[in-house]
């Protein structure tokens, strides 16, 4: 194992150890707090696993995280469906992947790549929010839809009821240890070294017999699965979906929050999206016209001092001292 | 004839007013060693781009093992067995030397030569961990090289393979290439005369797009309007 991943192992069995202890030292609403900011966190890292390991930055991915939110909403408000909260997030899911395919398809077979892609994916992300908006018989208009019901399911005898703080925390967790964990591993191996490659360089790829666009697609295909998934576990958490969840906003925040933990980590934007979100809080509280231009200001520092986010500051000063050491 | 492994007839390709290239025919039989010379704006890369199906001729074929190649996507001409090295060297500068290798070996259908021999047959055993980035020129030269070599190809492209190479670098980068005679065919385009004078095989001379002269490079040598046009007078 190479030190890169051992790192990035102890720092994730770190940020595990936390989140299991933070219950003991926390009451009802700070849990509630951390479990949407989590959710966010898997959010920022399904956006991760494609603009770090693809290098293409997509500015519409709030849009697949608000699919994902309206079909839970749609399915588990239907009294008529069964098992509403499995099968919403499998809906949800597969919805966001649905999209994905089809937009994704048109664009990495077309040759769409960089600047391009963002701009389309843009776009894309302000046709969602404009049709949640329109069409209001289906997704509640600009009020949105409310009324969702936690999650709920059966499974093997055990009924999972996740209405109180203390379970819907420890669910949220687990789900976000599980996904990042198992994106990291697709990211080490076969898969990420070959797209790492297809970033380097595209043509090189192809002409070793590697299907660059195929491979793109895949990925971000995956990559919106999991900002569906992200939606639909919000909107239940939350109790209610509006368009602001596939909104132009939204897919900024989540560029921030990468960009802030540190792209191609996939922990770095889960912890970019805590950090974020709890200081939006504390400082809205006491000046909620504070906090954009904070916000901005952080960006740009983060931008010039850490270009490789928060998490580079471990490698950084592990180096600094390195350094003093050999210059004594 | 059933050992002919790349065919072009008749190729031609124009781009709006000018005709790059004017009814080329080039034959490369299996395990065959061919190279492609001539001056600056000769069309010899633009062929090469026509051989490999990145361009589209706008007159002739390009059939490899019988099939049509021509507009292919790069990946499935890569599965039929064409290996390229680019003109410039073109490596994954953010994974080692070892991984640049194994991506070519994944892209391969059925690789067979492991990525030590790879390493080693590029003289690159020893910088295994290296990022491609860091290596000198040559050596990126050599690695593409190997990688090119690891999806097994039938056939191995190659646009000026010892570009920015040392003198030494070239005749290593010939020697290298002698010793894989007899693998697969391997057509190299090349400026550099005395890379071709090492391997001494059959040489297609293009000038403004159209074939000069062909033949076994000793006879290319020595003719007249070859040295007039390309090699010069001593």
């Amino acid at each position: 194992m190479i030190a890169r991943d051992r790192n990035w192992l102890v720092i994730f069995a770190v940020c595990a150890a936390l989140a299991v202890a933070y219950p003991l030292i926390a009451d009802g609403y700070q849990l509630t707090v951390i479990r949407d900011a989590l959710i966010f966190g898997l959010f920022a890292a399904s956006l991760d696993f494609f603009w770090g390991r693809t290098g293409i930055l997509c500015f519409g991915h709030a849009a697949f995280f608000g699919i994902g939110g309206y079909i839970m909403a749609l399915v588990t408000l239907n009294d008529a469906i069964p098992f509403g909260s499995l099968l919403g997030v499998m809906g949800a899911v597969a919805g966001a992947a649905f999209v994905a395919a089809i937009i994704g398809y048109f664009l990495f077979f077309g040759g769409i790549r960089g600047s391009y892609f963002t701009i389309v994916t843009l776009a894309m992300g302000v046709i969602c929010q404009q049709a949640a908006v329109s069409w209001s018989s289906v997704t509640g208009g600009d009020s949105g839809l409310i009324g969702i019901p936690p999650i709920a399911f059966d499974v093997g005898g055990l009924h999972v009821d996740l209405s109180q703080d203390l379970p819907s925390y420890i669910f949220v967790a687990a789900i976000v240890a599980l996904v990042v964990l198992a994106l990291w591993s697709i990211s080490r191996g076969r898969w990420g070294t070959v797209l790492t490659a297809i970033q380097d360089n595209e043509v090189r790829a192809a002409a070793l017999g590697h299907n660059a666009p195929l491979r793109l697609l895949v990925t971000f295909i995956l990559s919106a699965a999991i900002a569906g998934l992200a939606g639909a576990l919000y909107v239940c958490m939350a109790g209610l979906v509006a368009p602001d969840l596939s909104g132009l906003l939204l897919s900024t925040e989540v560029i921030v929050w990468v960009a802030v933990g540190g792209r191609g980590t996939l922990l770095g934007p889960v912890l970019g999206a805590i950090v974020i979100q709890r200081a939006q809080q504390t400082i809205s509280s006491f000046n909620p016209s504070l906090w954009p231009l904070l916000l901005g200001c952080v960006f740009v520092i983060i931008v010039f001092v850490l270009p490789d986010g928060i998490l580079s500051i471990y490698a950084r000063l592990k180096s600094l001292f390195r350094g003093r050491r050999q210059a004594q | 004839m059933s050992d002919v492994l790349l065919q072009a007839e008749n190729v031609g390709i124009r781009f709006g007013g000018l005709q790059a290239l004017e009814g080329l025919n080039l034959t490369v039989r299996d395990k065959e060693l061919c190279c492609i010379i001539g001056p600056n704006g000769a069309g010899k890369s633009t062929f090469l781009n026509v051989l490999t199906g990145t361009l589209r001729p706008t007159s002739g074929s390009v059939c490899f093992l019988g099939h049509n190649i021509a507009g292919l996507p790069l990946h499935r001409i890569a599965r039929l067995g064409i290996a390229r090295k680019f003109q410039i060297p073109s490596v994954f500068p953010s994974l080692s030397v070892e991984d640049n290798l194994k991506v070519a070996r994944w892209g391969a259908p059925s690789p067979v030569r492991p990525i030590g021999e790879l390493m080693e047959l590029v003289a690159l055993g020893n910088r295994a961990t290296t990022l491609a980035g860091a290596l000198a020129h040559g050596q990126k030269q050599w690695l593409e090289i190997g990688m090119a070599l690891a999806i097994e190809p039938r056939l191995l492209l190659l646009d000026e393979p010892t570009a920015g190479m040392t003198p030494q670098e070239t005749m290593a980068t010939a020697e290298m290439l002698l010793r894989l005679k007899g693998e697969f065919s391997v057509v190299a385009v090349e400026h550099d005369i005395r890379f071709v004078r090492a391997l001494n095989c059959e040489t297609l001379v293009l000038h403004q797009g159209r074939r000069l002269r062909s033949g076994p490079f000793h006879d290319i040598e020595s003719d007249e309007m070859v040295r007039d046009v390309y090699l010069g007078r001593r």
